[in-house]
């Protein structure tokens, strides 16, 4: 109803300029919150990928924390088979190793407790010298 | 396969998907603009692929895109032979308001697109790495898609305890369906599925804001979304931030619609979009059981029995999926939170926790915010109520309930807020702008909302409603 009533038509005019002033603040501060570097790698990221080239894992973003671990699970999921139990033996922290290992190694089933004993295999990422186990590319793996 | 060749194959499914939505949606599309249709079928098609999916899964695991095509003509012949009965075939839209695009929603849409676009590069420039992804969504996608014995494994396997088994799987089982149409798990093309989200939830909230403001309301709504950055970032591609924020922009456009008329139509629509919504979060159940509550307080500006009728197309469904969900992943235990917090001895705990709580919100995010909240502020100052205003409730007391699931974390309450309350809230803002943008005078041509509008768009109230 209030609309109905006649207004003054500057008074309109004022409060329609502001309010659209307004929400394009609020839109600005939104799109502020873009970091242009970021977005400039990841088009890059995203014309290379598109050109068909294969992208080194240190220039990605899941294996930020280690990108040495994408080889090694790569190989780990070489040499398994789908149906296979495969035991990590990884860093805990952060929990993003464990969190890819069950990820990229799917359908496997991926344990991280080395001491469940179940048959299947055990693979260590960069396992030291003379640790059981084929060596692989970044650590050793061991059936069992 | 090359990221060029899934890409288009995954484009290719999107599009059936939208394809089998629209076939559905039909039957049910009254009263809708024509960007509102194409977002509705994508949502509708793609919760129909997805049980078709599970409907071919569970007789054999190597689905692939020829049974899912065919379920799909099946449903569209139904549907046809159902529009025949009913002796319609209108293709018609209802028309936003307006008439011939003028520059200024020109300048906006393609504020929006570009917004839009931004989001796309981010999402396909990698496979999904966000934790959320590796951890949960993506990471039970893949299991269901590639294991034959898969919810054995997803609910039941020691190993996967930190994968949030109580989760709703939408998304999971979107991602296998996709991934069954494209002929195998490919993470970085699977991820068109975000964009594909933002882009219906800018044609949601552009379309509905049109048809009851303005063509330019419209498109600066369209643009707000779009611009919403914080939400539609990189680090949300594959979680279910971005499903849940087009859920929660449909459930509110549905039930606005549904007070305006409670027809069957749009009582449909209320009933597919709250499947959508509950089964894409646990925070989206939280939104449809706020908004039958707010149908309820409403209930005398409804005619007759229709409230009722529109409080059981929102709590039906969420109650169905609730049982369905249940007897998939059988009884699973809440690690996230510590209810004995709200037990009378632990009060004054819970008080202290609810302070660091809020200290924290005035501190962090409202501060880092300070300037938007301030202009949306003043814009509530300038403008007039509208059509949305009636979801504030909703939104108020769905930030409450994310502050006390805060104070009752299991872990740290600020560790919990840092975690959480940003992605959280940020999920709301496309569907908070059904309020904004739909106020009087706030945007030209926004008032007429207030005197009425066409029939075909609004119709009349039956005698007895409240003005």
């Amino acid at each position: 109803m209030r609309s109905s009533s006649p207004r003054p038509r500057s008074g309109l005019s004022f409060r329609r300029t502001a309010a659209a002033a307004l929400l394009a603040i609020v839109g600005i501060a939104l799109a502020t919150s873009l970091k242009p570097r970021e977005f400039a790698r990841r088009a890059d990221l995203l014309v290379r990928a598109l050109r068909g080239e294969t992208i080194p894992s240190g220039q990605g973003t899941r294996y930020w924390f280690d990108p040495a671990y994408a080889e090694f699970l790569e190989e780990v999921r070489r040499r398994t088979p789908e149906d296979a139990r495969v035991v990590i033996l990884a860093p805990r922290v952060p929990d993003t190793y464990a969190y890819l290992a069950v990820y990229v190694l799917a359908p496997r089933r991926v344990l991280t407790d080395p001491g469940s004993g179940e048959p299947g295999f055990v693979a260590s990422y960069r396992s030291a010298p003379g640790a059981r186990g084929e060596p692989i590319t970044q650590g050793t793996l061991e059936r069992r | 396969m090359s990221l060029p060749a899934t890409a288009l194959r995954m484009l290719g499914a999107i599009a059936v998907a939208g394809a089998a939505g629209w076939a559905l949606m039909r039957l049910f599309d009254e009263g809708l603009g024509r960007l509102e249709k194409v977002a509705w079928s994508f949502a509708v098609g793609l919760v129909t692929q997805c049980g078709i999916y599970l409907f071919w899964r569970s007789l054999d695991p190597g689905v692939g895109w020829g049974r899912i095509l065919l379920a799909d003509g099946v449903l569209a012949g139904c549907s046809l032979v159902v529009r025949r009965a009913r002796g319609d075939f209108s293709l018609g839209s209802v028309r936003e308001k307006g008439g011939w695009p003028r520059p200024s929603i020109w300048l906006l849409a393609l504020v929006a697109a570009a917004g839009w676009s931004v989001f796309l590069v981010q999402a396909l420039s990698e496979p999904m790495w966000a934790t959320d992804f590796l951890a949960i969504w993506g990471l039970k996608g893949k299991v269901i898609f590639q294991t034959p014995q898969w919810a054995e494994r997803l609910f039941s396997d020691a190993g996967l305890f930190w994968s949030h088994r109580e989760y709703p799987l939408l998304v999971p089982v979107s991602l296998a369906t996709f991934a069954a149409m494209i002929g195998g798990w490919a993470d970085q093309a699977l991820a068109l599925l975000w964009p594909a989200c933002e882009l219906a939830t800018i044609l949601t909230v552009a379309g509905f804001v049109g048809r009851h403001a303005s063509g330019f309301a419209g498109a600066g709504a369209a643009a707000l979304v779009a611009l919403c950055f914080p939400l539609f970032q990189a680090v949300n591609v594959g979680t279910a931030e971005v499903p849940l924020a087009f859920a929660l922009t449909l459930v509110g456009c549905a039930l606005l619609d549904v007070m305006e008329s409670g027809s069957a139509a749009r009582l449909a629509r209320l009933a597919a979009a709250s499947v959508f919504c509950v089964s894409t979060k646990q925070e989206g159940t939280l939104f449809v059981v706020l908004s039958a509550l707010v149908l309820t307080t409403r209930h005398r500006r409804m005619p007759g029995r229709k409230w009722a009728g529109a409080g059981l197309a929102l709590l039906a469904p969420a109650a169905a999926h609730w049982v369905l969900l249940r007897l998939v992943t059988g009884p699973q235990s809440r690690r996230d939170f510590d209810f004995t917090l709200l037990a009378p001895g632990r009060w004054s705990e819970l008080a202290v926790r609810m302070e660091t709580v809020l200290r924290r919100f005035v501190e962090t995010e409202a501060r880092t915010a300070l300037i938007p909240l301030l202009a949306i502020a003043a814009f509530l100052l300038v403008t007039r109520r509208g059509v949305g205003d009636v979801l504030w409730p909703i939104f108020a007391v769905q930030l409450a309930c994310y502050a006390v699931a805060f104070s009752i974390s299991a872990y740290d309450p600020a560790y919990a807020f840092d975690a959480a309350f940003r992605r959280l809230a940020v999920a709301l803002f496309p569907a908070f702008l059904l309020i904004l943008c739909t106020r009087g005078v706030g945007i030209e041509g926004a008032d007429v909302i207030q005197t009425g509008s066409p029939p075909s768009v609004r119709p009349p109230k039956p005698e007895g409603s409240a003005a």
